[in-house]
């Protein structure tokens, strides 16, 4: 039972900090980008691909193949992921808003989940890329029970980490201004926003903490293939978010242990029904779709609303601080 | 050179039943203003009642017509179920969207549930090849050729000769006005839907017999490739689609014939992206792209 619990809050802590990283996106940004769960897969993909070392099956081939430490590589596939990030935002953000951006980004993330599962050098196909078992642990000198707690602590640590830094943008100004994107673009835009760059810029962050999702889930499964992930996946993430609160990262936490620890869960209880096999499993992926339904016509602002944030600096008769000024500070 | 034409024949037949698939998606997104992501489970559903009736009947058209229905059908269930809903509310469209996604992804898993998520073969008699001028045929081949000419042509007709076609044109070009009108838009858009459909439930019956086998997840990928017809076509604009699906439909089969077509739909998503980054609104409108899209 330990050991269950341990693994589900393991599970937990990862897509929370997953969807931490959606929240910017979609929570403060505004854009429903549907690429998210890519830059999470390419995160791992680039961990294992950067710690494994070269193949050793017969016939498997991947790129660099390389035996990084794990931190490291962990590191690099932060980059690599928001690097992809930039590219899609590129092209993504430019003129797109609305459903126009969302076709977009699916098309993004269809094209390398294509080439993830069929372009063989890249990450071995089908087969998909294996082989890093328990990370740090030897050095560390844990045995793999002890492991377990680690890597739980480990990510807990981490999702507190994350939980911070996002917390210190929200309030910022960066997190703020982000927000009138949301709200009026073009009013935004009157007060001298560049939104181009301010919302690629909310992207490719968010692509890099997703991308440090994947590297953890990386380690967190130890391997990674084409039919571990789908691009549309990245439903669950918006599920959790919603439910708990788009804008809110109290909330998105909340929603994550609703949504993946509590549903994911209960469904592993249901009794068996002979033939249908995953029937649980299957189950779990509809009740996460009608409770997305569910929850976007009747509480759309979710379970912890996000607050309203209250004007600091009301408008007095005296010389109005310039907001070019604060919007140019924001920006750079 | 006869390579080319055999692989223009069967970008024919592709474009066919892309161009179905399109015209659909592009009425249901005309009359609500949705794009709608559980588009290809109407596809997917078309084809599982046609794999259904099948076993019972053996007999090709009724398979034809219960995918027609249960397409039909499908599409009236989640325009009353949901998108009327979120409609009357008042929700914004990109809200509506993200709903269809959750319908899109509540209705592959419960067809996971019934008929399990592997693939299923269905298989019809595809008739031997014909020549038919330069091209080579199947008569399955021939039969998806005609019936989209025809069911398009009977759309048109529809559309513009009909008082219900007139309506169709009123709500998706105001649906305010056309409610202060006396047209009952939550009508004419459910109708619609009904319409859009049975033309999608069919374009999946014709999916599946040419494909032979298919899974819960089978319309969703074909969805991506539509997707990028409506889109080249111009969105809602339900005749310039067919010109987008003929254009997607044979660039892909000969991408499929001459690369590898199990990047299908990595091409298809590439030529989505030039579309929308150069003509947002379609390739065969003048309008200019406003930052706004």
């Amino acid at each position: 039972m330990i050991q269950y619990l341990t693994s589900v809050l393991t599970e937990g802590a990862i897509f929370g900090i997953m969807a931490l990283g959606l929240n910017v996106i979609w929570g403060w940004s505004g854009d429903f980008d549907l690429a998210y769960y890519g830059y999470v897969a390419f995160g791992a993909y680039m961990t294992l691909v950067l710690t494994i070392g070269p193949p050793t099956a017969p016939g498997a081939e991947y790129i660099l193949g390389l035996t990084l430490p794990y931190p490291l590589a962990v590191l690099a596939a932060v980059v690599a992921a928001s690097l992809l990030g930039l590219v899609v935002g590129l092209i993504a953000l430019r003129h797109l808003r609305g459903i126009y951006f969302s076709i977009v980004t699916l098309g993004a993330v269809y094209v390398l989940y294509v080439m993830a599962g069929q372009f063989v050098p890249l990450f071995d196909g089908f087969n998909g890329v294996s082989g890093l078992t328990d990370p740090m642990g030897d050095l560390l000198g844990l045995d793999y029970q002890t492991y377990q707690y680690f890597f739980l602590g480990l990510c807990a640590v981490l999702l507190v980490l994350v939980y911070l830094l996002m917390s210190r943008l929200s309030s910022s100004r960066f997190g703020l201004a982000l927000r009138t994107l949301r709200e009026d673009e073009r009013a935004s835009a009157a007060f001298g926003r560049d939104i181009y760059r301010m919302k690629l810029k909310a992207y490719v962050f968010a692509a890099a903490i997703g991308g440090f999702g994947g590297a953890l889930f990386a380690a967190y499964l130890g391997a990674f293939n084409p039919s571990a992930w789908s691009p549309i996946e990245v439903i669950v993430l918006y599920a959790a978010v919603l439910v708990g609160g788009r804008g809110n990262i109290r909330g998105v936490v909340l929603g994550v242990f609703l949504m993946i620890v509590l549903v994911f869960e209960s469904t592993r209880f249901l009794p068996d029904i002979p033939n249908h096999p995953s029937v649980a499993l299957n189950l779990r992926e509809i009740v996460i779709g009608v409770v997305l339904v569910l929850f976007l016509r009747f509480r759309p602002q979710g379970i912890l609303p996000e607050r309203r944030t209250v004007d600091r600096m009301p408008v007095t008769p005296s010389p109005a601080p310039s907001d070019s000024v604060a919007g140019a500070q924001a920006v750079s | 050179m006869h390579d080319l034409l055999l692989t223009l024949g069967f970008g024919l037949v592709t474009a066919s039943i892309l161009a179905l698939s399109a015209v659909a998606f592009t009425l249901e997104y005309g009359v609500t203003n949705v794009a709608n992501l559980s588009h290809g489970e109407i596809l997917t559903v078309g084809a599982y009642a046609a794999f259904v009736v099948h076993r019972l009947t053996g007999n090709a058209i009724i398979d034809a017509v219960a995918a027609a229905l249960a397409g039909g059908l499908l599409a009236l269930a989640v325009h009353w179920a949901v998108v009327d809903r979120f409609i009357r509310r008042g929700a914004a469209s990109l809200t509506v969207f993200i709903a269809t996604l959750g319908v899109s992804f509540a209705i592959q898993y419960t067809l996971a549930i019934i008929f399990g998520s592997s693939n299923v073969a269905y298989t019809i008699s595809q008739g031997a090849p014909h020549q038919v001028g330069p091209f080579l045929w199947t008569r399955t081949g021939i039969t998806i050729i005609v019936s989209a000419l025809a069911i398009t042509a009977m759309l048109y007709a529809i559309i513009s000769r009909t008082r219900f076609g007139k309506a169709l044109r009123a709500v998706s070009q105001n649906r305010e006005l056309a409610g202060v009108s006396g047209i009952d838009a939550h009508l004419v858009a459910a109708a619609t839907w009904f319409l859009a459909g049975l033309v999608a439930g069919y374009a999946g019956f014709v999916l599946a017999e040419t494909i032979g086998t298919f899974s819960p997840t089978f319309g969703f990928g074909f969805f991506l490739i539509t997707l990028t017809a409506a889109v080249a076509g111009g969105l809602g604009r339900a005749f310039s689609t067919l010109a987008g699906a003929v254009i997607v439909g044979i660039v892909l089969e000969f991408t499929g014939a001459y690369i590898s077509a199990s990047y299908n739909l990595a091409f298809a998503f590439a030529i989505l992206a030039i579309i929308i980054l150069v003509r947002p609104r379609g390739l065969f409108t003048s309008a200019r792209r406003t930052v706004f899209e």
